[in-house]
């Protein structure tokens, strides 16, 4: 019951949560050097036009008053139009242009992370000191060392001329001819075909975004997996016969999971700052370049939608956490003392 | 007296696990470690054998050597001997001896606050055993769990079951261990330790529950401690490991009245209150020796106050020392004994009985 309680307590909180970071996003865009108006009328405005378009936008109106206004807005999801990106269109739209090659991204490179990264740990720490943990270690270092935007402009150039590294194997035609770079194709996600071909041009910037989180949760997948072999219980288990193949799955598997809740949450946290760069690199037009135009432009509206939106799901990847660690770790919410 | 009477009947039964030139060794690069060496000792149906001894003395290591939950770099090395129930465990293949582990030897062990499954119910794990050694499962085995700790004494038993280790009081959690290792009803059950973790009146509480489980169920119990006074409480024979080797094998009342080996002195003056005048507690100098070398000498007698020059030189066999109705039943690795020849025909003795033992091993 109280494991219940406690997940309902975190979900409120998070309210508060919404509340301080739209709060300091609006005092970071309005106080900072952001002039829309300018970015609007470019370089040479006459001030008469400048004053005008200026009280059109609101933006002679008191502070309180438009921060009110702000708030309220984006409390009620009326996330209103962008002033300079596109003039005139609805943030919506926008949004429902840009993000699905985000969320495409950040997919496939949180399962990178999760199907190759924790089932290497996992396999390291169990065959502790062999050569294939050895061998699993380095490799887990060597993708956590290498920066991402580095990586990525290595790849792009690797694949955009791999016949010449692969012995003629050409990637940009191999199964389905792509781009290395460019926004993958999303219409048609339903037929095999499509499927297929968006993720091909997804994989390069999937591999780059998510082969920092792999490495690092290799190596904490093999460490918390060295920590559950060599507790008590699993030494009680042995003793009561447990056979290998459940000792693993049972009773290591699930403890060992518990350590790395937070560490895969926290990568998909680095997802969102860190697709800025790697979108960037491989063209592909997602959320994260829309936010960087956005506050090149001094795009009020834009920013602070965009910025209300990736703390929407800051707060909900936590909620998640908390939910996956309920559900996991029975000693969650317990106040009786250990 | 009982004592002497269950040891007239204790020489006539078949031991029910019988180990005999224990040897077990912990290979690393820089040494092997020979942590068990060469122990023998029987434990009988019903009976308890207290295994005393100072940290690292290799208490632990004889219980999984036992257990056979030895793990890399150690090795119970070829020669020893561990026969339960008739059978030879040592040449069991690990999955063989899967099937004993939980099933007809039982172990309990030393810190209950982590010896449980976190994120399991308590009931889980004891079905697990259940579902194991017996084939029980779903309701029948929720039935059996729930029995199970009504057994051991922890109330509201059907509630309890679906309760997760850390809803459950340090004293409560030993209970359910203990519950778990009687699952399938072994025949022996090797307690690590089961109390020092525990304060004493909760150790009191599972002392005397073990004493109870026992009489109803006929356990055998290898009680490991380093505790003199639960040994005193708990065994109905006693064997005092010293760096690897059973120095001194005795009933515990004979060893308590008559301790023969210095060692065994030497632990039983530094029991506090065993001296009441005297102003400092006594202890034993120095600490146990790490044997990483194959015993020519006396392992003790760096720190024994009876040593003499062929300590040094001579190891110690186990010999009968002779005192009154019990003589045969009580043992020890000294050169002192036996008592009634001069000690230089002793040390022979001593002699005598490692060649022959070598030869025995060739």
């Amino acid at each position: 019951m109280s494991r219940w309680r406690y997940f309902a307590k975190r979900v409120l909180l998070s309210v508060p949560v919404l509340v301080f970071g739209a709060s300091i996003t609006f005092v970071v865009i309005r106080a900072g050097p952001l002039d829309p108006v300018s970015a609007i009328l470019g370089p040479q405005g006459d001030p008469q036009a400048y004053n005008t378009i200026k009280r059109q936008l609101g933006l002679n109106q008191p502070l309180w008053q438009q921060y009110v206004d702000y708030m309220v807005n984006l409390f009620t999801l009326n996330l209103g139009q962008s002033w300079v990106q596109q003039p005139d269109t609805s943030v919506y739209s926008l949004v429902l242009t840009y993000a699905p090659r985000t969320i495409w991204l950040g997919f496939w490179s949180v399962l990178i992370a999760l199907f190759i990264g924790i089932p290497l740990g996992f396999y390291a720490g169990l065959n502790p000191n062999t050569l294939s943990d050895y061998t699993a270690s380095f490799g887990g270092i060597v993708w956590r060392a290498m920066p991402n935007f580095w990586l990525a402009v290595i790849l792009m150039s690797v694949l955009s001329q791999s016949e010449k590294f692969f012995f003629g194997f050409d990637w940009q035609s191999w199964a389905y001819a792509t781009n290395v770079t460019g926004p993958p194709p999303l219409d048609n996600l339903t037929s095999f075909d499509g499927f297929m071909r968006a993720l091909k041009k997804i994989a390069p910037a999937a591999l780059v975004l998510g082969s920092a989180s792999m490495g690092n949760e290799m190596r904490i997948g093999r460490t918390a997996v060295l920590e559950t072999v060599n507790s008590n219980f699993i030494e009680t288990a042995k003793a009561k016969g447990v056979p290998p193949r459940s000792l693993v799955w049972k009773h290591i598997f699930r403890n060992a999971l518990i350590p790395l809740v937070p560490i895969i949450t926290g990568e998909a946290f680095i997802l969102i700052g860190g697709s800025v760069l790697v979108e960037t690199v491989f063209d592909i037009s997602g959320i994260g370049y829309l936010f960087f135009q956005a506050v090149k432009n001094g795009d009020m509206p834009l920013v602070g939608s965009l910025m209300f939106i990736f703390i929407l799901l800051v707060v909900l990847i936590n909620i998640v956490q908390d939910f996956l660690y309920t559900i996991i770790d029975p000693r969650v919410g317990y106040e009786g003392g250990a | 007296m009982a004592q002497q009477e269950s040891a007239r009947v204790r020489a006539e039964e078949e031991p029910l696990l019988s180990v005999e030139n224990l040897q077990t060794a912990f290979f690393t690069d820089k040494e092997t470690i020979r942590a068990v060496d060469g122990v023998s000792f029987d434990i009988r149906r019903g009976e308890t054998v207290g295994i005393v001894g100072e940290s690292g003395s290799g208490k632990s290591v004889t219980a999984r050597s036992i257990m056979g939950l030895v793990d890399s770099p150690g090795r119970v090395l070829d020669g020893s001997s561990i026969r339960f129930d008739g059978e030879e465990l040592t040449d069991k293949t690990e999955e063989q001896y899967r099937g004993i582990r939980g099933g007809e030897i039982a172990m309990v062990f030393q810190d209950p606050l982590t010896s449980l499954n976190p994120v399991y119910t308590v009931g889980n794990q004891i079905k697990e055993a259940l579902r194991l050694h017996q084939g029980l499962r779903g309701a029948a085995a929720t039935e059996e769990a729930i029995e199970l700790l009504e057994a051991v004494g922890i109330p509201d038993a059907s509630r309890r079951v679906t309760e997760y280790p850390h809803e459950f009081s340090g004293g409560m959690r030993q209970r359910a261990v203990i519950a778990m290792a009687l699952a399938c009803d072994p025949e022996l059950l090797i307690c690590d330790e089961p109390t020092t973790a525990l304060d004493v009146t909760i150790q009191a509480q599972i002392l005397e529950l073990l004493d109870e489980l026992q009489e109803e169920r006929g356990l055998a119990i290898m009680f490991i401690t380093h505790d003199m006074g639960v040994i005193a409480e708990v065994s109905d024979r006693v064997n005092v490991m010293y760096a690897g080797e059973i120095v001194e094998s005795a009933p515990v009342e004979e060893l308590f009245e008559n301790p023969r080996h210095p060692y065994t002195q030497g632990l039983l003056r530094s029991i506090p209150g065993n001296q009441p005048g005297s102003e400092r507690l006594e202890t034993i100098e120095g600490d146990v020796p790490t044997p990483n070398e194959p015993a020519t000498y006396c392992r003790f007698e760096p720190r024994c106050p009876k040593a003499f020059e062929e300590c040094t030189r001579v190891h110690p066999a186990s010999v009968e020392v002779n005192t009154g109705v019990d003589a045969e039943d009580h043992s020890a690795a000294c050169l002192l004994y036996p008592e009634d020849v001069s000690q230089a025909e002793a040390v022979e003795l001593h002699e005598q009985r490692n060649s022959e033992r070598e030869v025995s091993e060739r």
